[in-house]
């Protein structure tokens, strides 16, 4: 019915908002107006050198992973201050954590458990990337030399559309016993992810960019989503662009994974083809996420697990939450503090071979995170 | 001065025994045993102002701390001055030295009250405008051992320091006439605005109050005061209140424990950073900064230049010394930066050393050598 009214009369949505508009400032259209959002971002906590960062430590072993963050934070003289906002069980308040990241600009966030599987839960990691229009997830495949992996030299980025597509979370029952699920691809949205991908390769020296589809079935919606991206390829001919169905590139990825650079995917088989990936090169416990918009960006764990099951007891892998952290500060500008953490991690892990049992080693978590502490305090930089 | 000798070898043994204490649980192994040493401590550059007036003394006095703790900064000192031309660096090189350490501890500029040049903006202004400093933070704290009329006052007022009155437009149109501009941005109201509640919510502070005069300045002040209102709303934790200024300077000296952090355009600001220092103890006691995206300068928060005490090793370096520690805190180097707050605190408490200022007869550098003697190595670097 809605959809209807919109069709008859296309202009007097935007006659309605632009009537608002006058007499609001931009302040209350970015933060008010849901179809016009964010024309002007707010400024950003950055003071005098140090950041306002927003921590959600999440459930399972987030609140863990963060302590360890801070810790190394502290030594290697991260310019960064924490705004530690609990999100982990069900009845923490998501708007105040929203507004925190808005002001702040920037978060690190460990996983929430979507437990529930009744219709009225909205999951929140959905809610949050939605709601700040997180519309693209990176995630950097690089395999550590000297983690026993099944691939090694692995080196693939994952660009996945981040809030459409399966989960458009609409679903409905129109006749008993029927279910239907929309997938929702729209140009808007498929064209600002494949523009970051080229962006992304062309700033980072990557050759080739894969789309992953299944336009042999979704003609129309992966099909939109495919011919978009050829269309954005256009624009950059230094960078060949390719594209594969999304089961055989399940099966290319474990057998032979080095044919890929950079992959641009819809929401669905992003989560499924960074599993896979980083199953071949270590685990959940080793790789990191970004999420961006236009004006937020959230670095995480790069498998959404929580881990719950080994929570507490000093075992779970602090390098994913680490290199978010790293990700975080490269992405704040502070590339010296980024570079003497990665640098003590890949140390850790490659050279001293210190592994907690995700990676076959026995070592404990605060094992890892010390011997980590030692090598920043053994670099001989120290840039507050 | 053998008190003093005897005292700088045991600040040192005390940084001998514990820098080699340090591990993330305490089950864990120390460093010793996993065999890999400590690298030396790496140092920290800061751009130095001494400033006018007593400022040189001042910073000597942090210097002569500094150097007893063995606080790894460096200084890069610039002379600095308006009302001495012709010997002050010139305002590039010392821009130009902060940004690149991006942070400066600053001694206060005298400024004369009338331009003989026909230049409308002082070096003070050319300085925060070259670097876009534009929040003044000023932390007003009772100090113990310090009796004034009020007792328990702990408030911060951030005041915007780019615009406003001081935007330095002036002209006289008509003979006889002058006209003043103050400058009002929606932009920079609300930057101003978003810091006093980051500030908050960083420092865990519970309530903001926005001073203005909006009741007459219906335009000017009225947008600074609706930006901090709209900002406000981002921050549900933290109350909001606003305050005009007419009546903010009677609470102030009335009941000046109401208030929390204050956020305040550039005159207002001005006028209620000195009326909130005198009652805590004057300008010799209160430390400030100055606050971009990228840089900090950390000057005492009333500023005056207490000319008429050159050289007569009488001023307090209590101001001068607080901003150090929280130079330090801001560096992470906080450990160094509570160590010389306590000492402060515990001299102050003891009362037996005091300058004029507070009701004693001593001296500057008494002041400073009591400070040294009560430097108490943090038990955990």
């Amino acid at each position: 019915m809605a959809s209807r009214v919109l069709l008859k009369k296309p202009f007097d949505l935007g006659k309605l908002v632009l009537r608002n508009q006058s007499t609001m400032s931009a302040f209350e259209i970015q933060h008010k107006t849901p179809l016009i959002k964010k024309v002007e971002a707010i400024p950003v906590a950055m003071y005098g050198g140090r950041h306002h960062v927003t921590m959600l430590p999440g459930g399972g072993i987030g609140p863990e992973l963060m302590g360890y963050v801070k810790e190394v934070f502290k030594y290697a003289g991260a310019p960064v201050d924490f705004e530690v906002v609990d999100i982990g069980d069900e009845n923490s308040d998501l708007d105040y954590a929203l507004t925190s990241i808005k002001r702040n600009g920037v978060a690190i966030k460990g996983n929430i458990e979507t437990k529930s599987e009744s219709a009225s839960v909205v999951s929140r990691n959905v809610a949050i990337r939605n709601e700040l229009d997180l519309y693209v997830n990176i995630l950097h495949c690089k395999s550590y030399p000297g983690v026993p992996a099944r691939q090694k030299d692995i080196d693939i980025v994952i660009i996945r559309q981040n809030t459409e597509g399966e989960y458009a979370m609409l679903e409905h029952e129109s006749v008993d016993g029927v279910v239907e699920s929309m997938k929702v691809v729209t140009e808007s949205n498929s064209d600002r992810v494949a523009r970051f991908a080229f962006e992304y390769a062309k700033k980072n020296g990557r050759k080739r960019v894969t789309t992953i589809h299944k336009a042999n079935i979704m003609k129309l919606s992966d099909g939109l989503f495919l011919e978009t991206s050829r269309r954005v390829a256009k624009d950059y001919p230094e960078i060949e662009h390719n594209d594969m169905i999304i089961d055989n590139c399940c099966m290319q990825l474990v057998s032979k994974p080095h044919q890929f650079d950079v992959m641009i995917m819809t929401n669905l088989y992003g989560s499924i083809v960074s599993n896979v990936v980083c199953g071949l090169i270590g685990g959940a416990g080793l790789l990191s996420g970004k999420n961006y918009g236009d004006h937020y960006a959230i670095f995480e764990p790069g498998t959404r697990n929580t881990g719950t099951a080994i929570a507490g007891k000093n075992i779970a892998n602090p390098i994913a939450m680490l290199s978010a952290s790293v990700d975080m500060l490269n992405h704040l500008g502070h590339v010296q503090h980024a570079e003497l953490i990665q640098r003590a991690i890949e140390k850790t892990i490659c050279e001293d071979k210190i592994h907690t049992p995700d990676l076959g080693g026995s070592a404990r978590s605060t094992d890892v995170v010390q011997r980590i502490i030692d090598h920043i305090l053994q670099a001989d930089i120290r840039p507050w | 001065m053998s008190l003093l000798a005897r005292n700088f070898s045991k600040i040192l043994v005390q940084a001998t025994q514990t820098a080699g204490v340090r591990s993330l649980h305490s089950s864990l192994p120390s460093l010793n045993e996993t065999g890999i040493s400590e690298r030396p401590d790496t140092r920290i550059t800061c751009t130095l102002i001494p400033g006018d007036g007593v400022g040189p003394e001042l910073v000597y006095s942090v210097q002569e701390v500094f150097k007893a703790a063995s606080i790894p900064v460096d200084f890069e000192s610039y002379f600095f001055s308006e009302v001495n031309p012709t010997l002050s660096a010139p305002l590039d090189d010392v821009a130009k030295s902060i940004s690149k350490n991006r942070v400066c501890l600053k001694g206060i500029l005298a400024t004369p009250d009338y331009s003989h040049t026909g230049e409308l903006q002082t070096l003070n202004m050319k300085l925060r405008n070259s670097l876009d400093l534009y929040a003044n933070v000023v932390h007003v704290k009772s100090l113990p051992g310090v009796k004034r009329r009020h007792e328990d006052i702990d408030c911060v007022i951030i005041r915007e320091q780019t615009e406003g009155e001081y935007s330095a437009l002036e002209h006289e149109s008509v003979k006889g006439v002058v006209e003043c501009l103050k400058i009002v941005t929606a932009k920079k109201s609300q930057r101003i605005a978003k810091f006093a509640f980051d500030y908050a919510t960083k420092n865990n502070r519970k309530k903001v109050t926005a001073v203005h005069k909006a009741n007459i300045m219906k335009l000017g002040d009225g947008l600074f005061l609706r930006s901090c209102e709209e900002m406000a709303k981002l921050y549900p934790k933290i109350e909001f209140e606003r305050m005009i200024v007419d009546n903010c300077t009677m609470q102030m000296v009335s009941k000046p424990q109401q208030f929390d952090v204050m956020v305040t355009p550039n005159l207002y600001g001005n006028i209620v950073d000195n009326l909130a220092s005198g009652l805590v103890g004057g300008a010799g006691v209160v430390a400030g900064a100055s606050y971009s995206a990228n840089c900090v300068v950390f000057e005492p928060g009333a500023r005056h230049t207490y000319s008429e005490a050159v050289g007569k090793n009488v001023a307090n370096p209590t101001a001068m010394l607080l901003c150090s520690a929280k130079l330090l805190r801001h560096v992470n180097l906080p450990q160094y930066g509570d160590m010389i707050r306590n000492a402060i605190e515990q001299v102050l408490k003891d009362g037996k050393i005091r300058t004029k200022d507070i009701g004693g007869q001593n001296s500057t550098q008494e002041f400073t050598y009591a400070v040294i003697n009560n430097l108490k190595m943090p038990s955990r670097v």
